[in-house]
C-alpha cells in the first residue's frame, strides 16, 4: 500500500509550515509585506564575508542521536546498530552511517545539546533562532540572520534559500524584524523557480516596458509616504525580477549527468545538487528539509531506511564541496530540533528527547574531527560539555566570520544578533 | 470448558475462558518464543542479547549467551533436542537445548545484515532462514552445511514457514510480497500479493510487512500477519490485520482484523488453535477469532504488548512473550 501522505504525531511541530505562505513567486513575495523594513546595515568591514555560505540540513522531527552520531551500544538503551569507526581515529558513528564515517576528517561533532524543550515546534523555534521567543519580541531564524550578515550590494540573488522536494516557490515568516527581504525563498529541486519563464505573447521589450511603468508608479506613489509594507512590495518584485534572470542557477538538470547520477534521483540528493549550485553561487544561506525523523514507533526500522537515504547522498554532497573548493567556505550543519529517548517505548520507538542530544557540522570556520562533550554510557545525561540553542546559534555565525557579539541597529533600537548571556563554544572555532 | 475436554475436543475452544496462570519475568523485552514439540521446555529470545530456556511445569530459567545482538526469532527441532535461533547478529546458532547449561553446538554466520526469521521443515531436516540480505537459505539441520539459497525478494526478509507435510516453505517481506518456494527444488513457485500490510513513505521510508505466517491446521490457509490502514505511521496509527488466502487458489479471502478503535494494534504473532481458530497477540491484547469468521470474538488485555506467542502441544497452555520481559502463560481453558 503506498500513500502521499506524510505521517506525523500530533505536536504544533505540523503547524510550522502552515504560517508560510503558499503561492506563486511574485504573490508570495509580496505577501511578508508587513514585515519592517527599517533595518539599517551592520558594518560592512566587520562582518561581510564575501563568498561564504551556510547549508543547514534540517532533518524534521528529531533524528535519533543514537542511530546516528553518538551510538551506545551493549546498553539497554542502545538499540541493535553497531558504532563504526570513522577516518578520524577514535570517533565513531552509527553503522548506519557507511558513507558519512569516511568524511569525518571534514566534520565535528556535538554530542553535548541540552535544550529542555521536547514540544517540536517551540523546540524548532529554539533551534532556528537561538533564543527563546515566549517573549514579546520575535527572532529572526539563522538563516535571516546569516542572509543579513552576510549581505552584499551586488548580488543577484535571495540570500536565504530554502529548497523542497517539489512545488511552487513561497516566502517564508522567518526574519522578524530583519523584513522579508530577509525571509526564506523556497525553491523547487524539480521545477527550480516556477513562474519564472515570461508567458507565451510576452517580449522582452514589452516586459521591460512594464516594469519601467511600475517602478514610475511606485515612485511616484511613495513621494510623500514610506511604509515598510511598500518596500517590500517594491522589493519583492525587484527580487522575483533578478531570480528570473538567474533561474539557470536553480535548474540542477543543467549538471552532467554523472553529477546528477552521483547525486541521485531520491528527493534529499536532488536538493542537495540545487544546493551545492546555490553555495557555487554563493548564495549565503541555504536549507535542505526532510522531514519523518519523529519516531515514536518502530524506530530502528526507521531509521535503517531514513539514516540510508540521508547518508549516500549527503556524503556525496559533502565530497563535492571539498573536491570543488567550496568547503573552504561553507559551513554545513546537520541540524534537528531534538534528540530521542534513551527509553524504547512499547512500540520500539522513541520519543523526544532534548536533555542530551547530538547534530554534526562541516566545512569552514571550525576544527575538522573535533567532538565537543559527551553523553553518559547509557546517552540519558550529558557528562561534559553542555551547551544549548544558544551557544549553538553563536557558533554557527562565527564560523562564517560573522561577530555574534555584535548588534543590529533596527530603527535605532540594538537588537543582538545572539542571545548576549551565552557565547559561542570558542574550542570548536578556528 | 475444562483443560482435559479441550484437549480431548479441539473444536470445544472458547476463547472467552482464557485466563492467565503464570508470569515469569525475564527482565529484558522478549521478541520472539518457540514450545519445543515435546512440552517440555519454552523458549523466548530477548534484545539483551540472550535466549532462554524456561521449564514449562515450574517456570525455571536458563539463560543461552553466544548471540551478540538482539535475538529474532527460534525453531526447536522435533526431538526437542535442538534449538535454533537467529539474530541481527547474522548468526544462526544450534544450541544442545537439554544440556543442564547449554552452550552453542554450532556458529554460523549465515547472512549479511539482520536475521530476522528460522523455519524448522516438516521432516525436521532443514532449516531455512532469511534477513536483511533479502536471501532465503536452507541449512541442514544434521551438519550445518548450506543446502541452497534462494534470491528474489525485494526486500527484507520478515518470515519464514514451512507448508505442514511439505516441502513448500513460504517467505514474507517488508514490501508484503509472500514468495513461495519449493524448498527442494529451490524454485519460486508463485507469489501472494499481500501489499495492503506495507506502507510506504515518501520515496524512502516503510512501515509494515509480513510480520508472521501461519498455516491453518488443513493447510488450506496460509495467515500473513501484520498492519494496515495507517493513519500515523510515526506515531503507531494503524490497525493489524491477519490476512487469509486460500492456499489453492492464491487468493485472499478474509481478513481479520483488529478491533477498530485500538490504536497502536499491530499483529505480531498469530497462530492457529488445532480447532482452527485463530490467536494472535494484538498490541497488548490477545485476540481470538472463530474459523472462517472476519470479525474476533474475544480479546484478554495483557499487561504489555505481545510480540510473540506460541502453543503448548498440549492445545491449552499458550505462551505469550511481551514487551515488559514477560513469559506469560495463558490456560485457554476455565479453571
Amino acid at each position: 500500500m503506498s500513500s502521499p501522505q506524510t505521517p506525523y504525531c500530533g505536536s504544533t511541530e505540523h503547524l510550522t509550515g502552515r504560517r508560510q505562505f503558499m503561492g506563486s513567486m511574485l504573490s508570495g513575495m509580496g505577501a511578508a509585506a508587513g514585515m519592517s523594513l527599517l533595518t539599517h546595515p551592520l558594518g560592512a568591514s566587520e562582518l561581510v564575508q564575501r563568498g561564504k555560505s551556510v547549508v543547514v540540513i534540517y532533518l524534521g522531527g528529531g533524528i535519533s542521536q543514537f542511530e546516528s552520531w553518538d551510538p551506545k551500544t551493549h546498553v539497554d538503551t542502545g538499540g541493535p546498530f553497531k558504532a563504526i569507526p570513522t577516518s578520524v581515529p577514535g570517533i565513531h558513528v552509527s553503522e548506519l552511517l557507511p558513507h558519512t564515517s569516511k568524511l569525518m576528517h571534514h566534520m565535528a561533532l556535538i554530542r553535548s545539546i541540552n535544550t529542555g524543550n521536547d514540544d517540536h515546534g517551540l523546540a524548532t523555534n529554539l533551534i532556528r533562532s537561538g533564543r527563546m521567543t515566549r517573549t514579546a519580541t520575535e527572532y529572526p531564524e539563522l538563516g535571516a540572520t546569516v542572509a543579513k550578515c552576510l549581505e552584499r550590494a551586488d548580488f543577484p540573488l535571495p540570500g536565504h534559500i530554502h529548497t523542497a522536494p517539489a512545488g511552487n516557490a513561497r516566502r517564508g515568516n522567518n526574519s522578524a524584524y530583519l523584513g522579508p527581504r530577509y525571509a526564506s525563498v523556497t525553491v523547487s529541486a524539480e521545477a527550480g523557480v516556477v513562474n519564472s519563464v515570461l508567458p507565451d505573447g510576452m517580449t522582452v521589450t514589452v516586459d521591460t516596458q512594464r516594469n519601467t511603468w511600475r517602478r514610475f508608479l511606485n515612485e511616484r506613489f511613495m513621494r510623500g509616504r514610506h511604509a515598510a509594507e511598500i518596500d517590500a512590495f517594491t522589493q519583492s518584485y525587484e527580487q522575483a525580477l533578478q531570480l528570473m534572470t538567474r533561474r539557470e542557477v536553480f535548474d540542477s538538470t543543467r549538471e552532467p549527468a554523472e553529477v546528477q547520477q552521483r547525486y541521485g534521483s531520491d528527493e534529499l540528493g536532488r536538493q542537495l545538487l540545487l544546493a551545492r549550485r546555490l553555495v557555487e553561487n554563493e548564495v549565503p544561506f541555504i536549507e535542505v528539509k526532510n522531514d519523518g525523523w519523529d519516531t515514536h514507533c518502530n524506530n530502528f526500522e526507521y531509521h535503517i531506511h531514513n539514516v540510508a537515504f540521508f547518508d549516500r547522498p549527503f556524503a556525496v554532497f559533502l565530497s563535492d564541496l571539498a573536491d570543488r573548493g567550496l568547503l573552504e567556505r561553507t559551513l554545513v550543519i546537520v541540524m534537528t530540533e531534538f534528540g530521542r529517548t534513551p527509553t524504547i517505548n512499547p512500540y520500539y520507538g522513541r520519543d523526544h528527547y532534548s536533555k542530551a542530544w547530538s547534530i554534526a557540522l562541516a566545512g569552514c570556520g571550525i576544527h575538522h574531527g573535533a567532538v565537543i562533550g559527551k553523553t553518559s554510557d547509557d546517552g540519558a545525561e550529558i557528562v561534559d560539555r553542555q551547551v544549548d540553542h544558544r551557544h549553538l546559534f553563536h557558533t554557527f555565525l562565527r564560523a562564517v566570520g560573522v561577530d555574534s557579539s555584535a548588534e543590529f541597529d533596527i530603527a535605532g533600537r540594538p537588537f543582538p544578533i545572539a542571545d548576549p548571556a551565552a557565547g559561542p563554544i570558542e574550542e570548536l572555532l578556528t | 470448558m475444562s483443560s482435559a475436554n479441550v484437549a480431548a475436543n479441539p473444536a470445544s475452544l472458547d476463547g472467552t475462558a482464557v485466563h492467565e496462570v503464570h508470569d515469569w519475568n525475564h527482565g529484558a523485552r522478549l521478541l520472539a518464543c518457540r514450545v519445543d514439540p515435546t512440552g517440555k521446555h519454552v523458549f523466548t529470545a530477548s534484545t539483551d542479547r540472550t535466549v532462554q530456556r524456561w521449564d514449562v511445569v515450574s517456570g525455571a530459567k536458563t539463560v543461552l549467551t553466544g548471540h551478540d545482538n538482539w535475538v529474532s526469532d527460534l525453531a526447536c527441532s522435533l526431538d526437542g533436542k535442538t534449538l535454533y535461533s537467529v539474530s541481527y547478529d547474522g548468526r544462526l546458532i544450534f544450541w544442545d537445548a537439554l544440556a543442564e547449561a547449554p552452550a552453542p553446538q554450532r556458529t554460523i554466520d549465515a547472512h549479511r545484515g539482520w536475521v530476522r526469521a528460522v523455519a524448522l521443515s516438516s521432516d525436521g531436516k532443514w532449516i531455512a532462514t532469511g534477513g536483511n540480505d533479502k536471501v532465503v537459505k536452507i541449512w541442514s539441520t544434521e551438519d550445518g552445511s548450506l543446502v541452497r539459497e534462494m534470491a528474489g525478494h525485494a526486500h527484507f526478509i520478515f518470515s519464514l514457514l514451512f507448508r505442514p507435510g511439505s516441502t513448500d516453505l513460504v517467505s514474507g517481506d517488508l514490501l508484503g510480497k509472500i514468495h513461495h518456494w519449493d524448498a527442494a527444488q529451490g524454485t519460486l513457485v508463485r507469489q501472494f500479493d499481500a501489499s495492503e500490510i506495507h506502507f510506504e513513505i515518501g520515496d524512502w521510508s516503510h512501515y509494515g510487512g509480513i510480520l508472521g505466517l501461519a498455516f491453518s491446521p488443513d493447510g488450506k490457509t496460509l495467515i500473513a500477519n501484520g498492519l494496515h490502514k495507517v493513519s500515523n505511521a510515526l506515531a503507531n496509527g494503524q490497525q493489524g490485520v491477519a490476512l487469509a488466502y486460500d492456499w489453492e487458489q492464491g487468493s485472499l479471502v478474509r481478513k481479520h482484523e483488529s478491533i477498530k478503535e485500538e490504536r497502536g494494534a499491530i499483529v505480531w504473532g498469530a497462530l492457529f488453535h488445532p480447532s482452527g481458530q485463530l490467536i494472535a497477540g494484538l498490541a497488548e491484547y490477545l485476540a481470538f477469532w472463530k474459523p472462517d469468521e472476519a470479525d474476533l470474538y474475544h480479546v484478554l488485555e495483557t499487561k504489555s504488548p505481545i510480540y510473540a506467542l506460541d502453543l503448548h502441544p498440549n492445545q491449552v497452555d499458550l505462551f505469550t512473550a511481551h514487551f515488559d520481559g514477560h513469559l506469560r502463560v495463558m490456560k485457554l481453558a476455565r479453571g
